[in-house]
């Protein structure tokens, strides 16, 4: 089977699947804008299925000699990191980020002399990067002796309507008048 | 014009123009740097501005836009990898001139044109911007509505191969941007975690959407062994090659004529400018044959082209919320997370902070063409950093960022999860622009509709509200126009390969 017959019958289960969560949500009145987008990606992805089928494409060989195993590795460091950085504080852990990936996805030539190389350049990336924190005043996950992040629920609540805001400005909630 | 000449010195400012040349020289280099691609980088830089002033936030992403684009031809020109598809014309005849050993003569070639080009561009756009935006004072809410979905038409048919899979990707972005509460009813919409409560705000998508999957890639690539740059030091050229750049009169005009045309119509972008302007002087040159073969006017025309479109692509980003190009796009979004919304209110409440930055995009440009020329002479160093560091700094930036606007480990997550859909989508053809024009034109979508239906209800009636109106039809058939456009591409493209296999 081509890939775009696959691609469009994974989107279409998927647009299903997010058309009937519609129905569970508490206002009808809300979902009416997102519901048209559902319609109109499944006529999109059903326009797909029947092009793929319709129009005979050759197979591409996208997939071959893909670096499966080099992919995980490095998917895993990422999330391995993302963990370090809510225990132990974001430059920490981005030092050693930067260590760990240049030495495993790099092992095939790493020697005394490369490994002191990129152990100074982690450093010196990590160093650039408080210093540009503290000049900007970016918050950062804080470190070790900070304890370990607290979201209670008013923090949750400022968060929320914190983001609110950010949306109100993006819908650009301004009055602006009828046209005619 | 009047008001560009009034806040022209806000851009000299010491902060203002210390930003605009750090802005410059990191542009040159992350636009040199093969792997890193423009948007990303400047999708990276978003959530640093968003702690800066807003006027020096937003020359810091003008500089950069501007230096990544002239940036990218020191790739192309000294490894033959464009390092964005904007220079893809220009290794046409730049590399083969490094191969001659006349790499900084074609540095220095590209500099001064993209200078020349620049600032024809951003003539345009000052004459052609305010006049635009006044016009979209006379939007409503049904208009702005088809504005935003003209807006992902576009990207959608220019940023993919398939039309189908662009419009897919802008839908999804306007679906991602439903997420979290309605912003007129409060009700909450696919909320299914909490980490979805807050919807997905602008800066993780940029972030995810054009950062990781760009760190995957680098991963893929890792071991391969690029060709080694070109670079031969000359001496004494730099005077000449602006004498003989100058006299190319002919070169210049076509590249900056071209790329001012192409950089206004949405969407067309860096790329097609300068594979026109490219076309365009060869065929006017008297010795066409020589072109491809190491030939000054076509790096000329090349980079006046996609330098002059820079100015020109943010006329329609500016008054209209529609990108001329992906880049203009992550630029829109600097824009919305300082509160600055495109069109006649960017040039009535903010006028000092956008034309501060139109008069920073000017100075980008001769900023572009000093520290290119001085930096041309080390640029080949920057090919050789290897892909590891870029994966490890990619990833810690994105992260740096993301967090740092809202204080937020979920939008980290968000940004993984995005960018990790994004890696997969773009196995199967999908492109990141569309999906990012969907999550930033969205809520302008679904706001513009829900306030349009209130009107329609007590009015005329939904049809009638949205499909009678001079101007809705002139952007109807605007949307279908871009979207025949493409299909029609694609049957000729399918017809031409068709016929190739017989």
């Amino acid at each position: 089977m081509k890939r775009d017959s696959i691609v469009s019958l994974v989107l279409l289960a998927g647009i299903v699947s997010l058309y009937l969560s519609l129905g569970m949500m508490d206002d009808p009145q809300a979902v009416t804008f997102p519901r048209i987008i559902i319609i109109i990606m499944g006529i999109l992805a059903a326009l797909l299925l029947f092009q793929s089928v319709v129009f005979k494409q050759k197979n591409g060989s996208q997939g071959a000699g893909f670096p499966f195993g080099r992919f995980l590795i490095c998917f895993f460091m990422i999330i391995v990191y993302f963990f370090l950085m809510e225990g132990i504080g974001f430059y920490l852990s981005a030092f050693l980020f930067f260590i760990a990936v240049t030495f495993i996805l790099g092992i095939k030539d790493l020697t005394w002399r490369t490994a002191t190389f990129r152990t100074v350049i982690a450093f010196v990336f990590t160093g650039i990067l408080f210093l540009l924190g503290g000049f900007l005043s970016a918050p950062v996950p804080p470190h070790l002796s900070a304890g370990p992040r607290l979201v209670d629920d008013d923090d949750r609540l400022a968060h929320v309507f914190l983001i609110s805001c950010q949306h109100g400005y993006d819908a650009g909630l301004k009055v602006r008048g009828p046209a005619r | 014009m009047a008001e560009f000449l009034h806040y022209f010195p806000l851009a000299l400012s010491f902060t203002n123009l210390l930003t605009l040349i750090l802005g410059v020289i990191g542009g040159l280099i992350l636009g040199a740097t093969p792997g890193l691609s423009p948007t990303m980088a400047v999708a990276l830089l978003v959530p640093f501005t968003f702690h800066m002033d807003p006027a020096t936030g937003l020359i810091l992403l003008g500089a950069v836009y501007t230096a990544t684009v002239a940036g990218g031809a020191i790739s192309a020109i000294l490894i033959n990898i464009p390092g964005a598809p904007a220079n893809i014309a220009t290794l046409l005849d730049g590399h083969p001139m490094a191969q001659q050993g006349k790499s900084q003569t074609a540095l220095y070639y590209c500099f001064i044109s993209s200078l020349v080009g620049g600032l024809i561009g951003m003539v345009i756009m000052i004459l052609f911007t305010p006049p635009l935006a006044r016009l979209a004072l006379k939007f409503g809410p049904s208009e702005m509505f088809w504005i935003a979905l003209f807006g992902i038409s576009v990207m959608a048919g220019l940023s993919s191969g398939s039309i189908l899979k662009g419009l897919l990707g802008g839908m999804f972005g306007l679906l991602i941007s439903t997420i979290g509460y309605s912003p007129l009813l409060g009700s909450p919409r696919f909320v299914f975690h909490d980490v979805l409560t807050g919807g997905v705000a602008i800066v993780p998508a940029l972030i995810g959407l054009f950062a990781i999957p760009q760190v995957f890639a680098l991963v893929e690539t890792l071991g391969l062994k690029l060709e080694r740059p070109d670079f031969k030091p000359e001496k004494g050229v730099l005077f000449k090659t602006i004498a003989d750049n100058l006299r190319m009169v002919k070169s210049l005009s076509i590249g900056s004529i071209v790329g001012s045309i192409i950089g206004i119509i949405p969407g067309a972008g860096g790329q097609v400018a300068g594979l026109i302007a490219y076309d365009q002087a060869k065929k006017f040159s008297k010795k066409p044959e020589s072109f491809g073969t190491g030939n000054p006017e076509g790096v000329v025309a090349a980079e006046s082209a996609n330098n002059a479109m820079v100015g020109p692509s943010l006329i329609p980003l500016l008054t209209l919320s529609i990108p001329g190009s992906p880049t203009a796009a992550v630029l829109l979004g600097g824009l919305l997370i300082h509160g600055l919304f495109p069109g006649p209110d960017l040039f009535i409440n903010h006028a000092e902070v956008t034309y501060t930055f139109i008069a920073s995009l000017v100075l980008a440009q001769i900023a572009m063409c000093v520290f290119g020329i001085i930096l041309s002479r080390y640029s080949y160093m920057v090919m050789s950093v290897p892909n590891l560091f870029m994966i490890a700094a990619v990833t810690v930036l994105a992260v740096y960022g993301t967090y740092s606007v809202q204080n937020s480990f979920d939008d980290v997550i968000v940004m993984f999860t995005l960018g990790t859909l994004m890696y997969i989508g773009r196995k199967f053809g999908f492109s990141p622009a569309p999906v990012v024009l969907g999550i930033i034109l969205g809520p302008i979508a679904e706001d513009n509709y829900l306030k349009g239906k209130l009107i329609a209800d007590t009015d005329v009636g939904v049809f009638s509200y949205f499909f009678t109106g001079s101007m809705n039809i002139i952007i109807i058939l605007l949307c279908v126009a871009s979207i025949g456009y493409s299909v029609y591409g694609e049957i000729r493209a399918y017809r031409k390969a068709k016929e190739a296999a017989v």
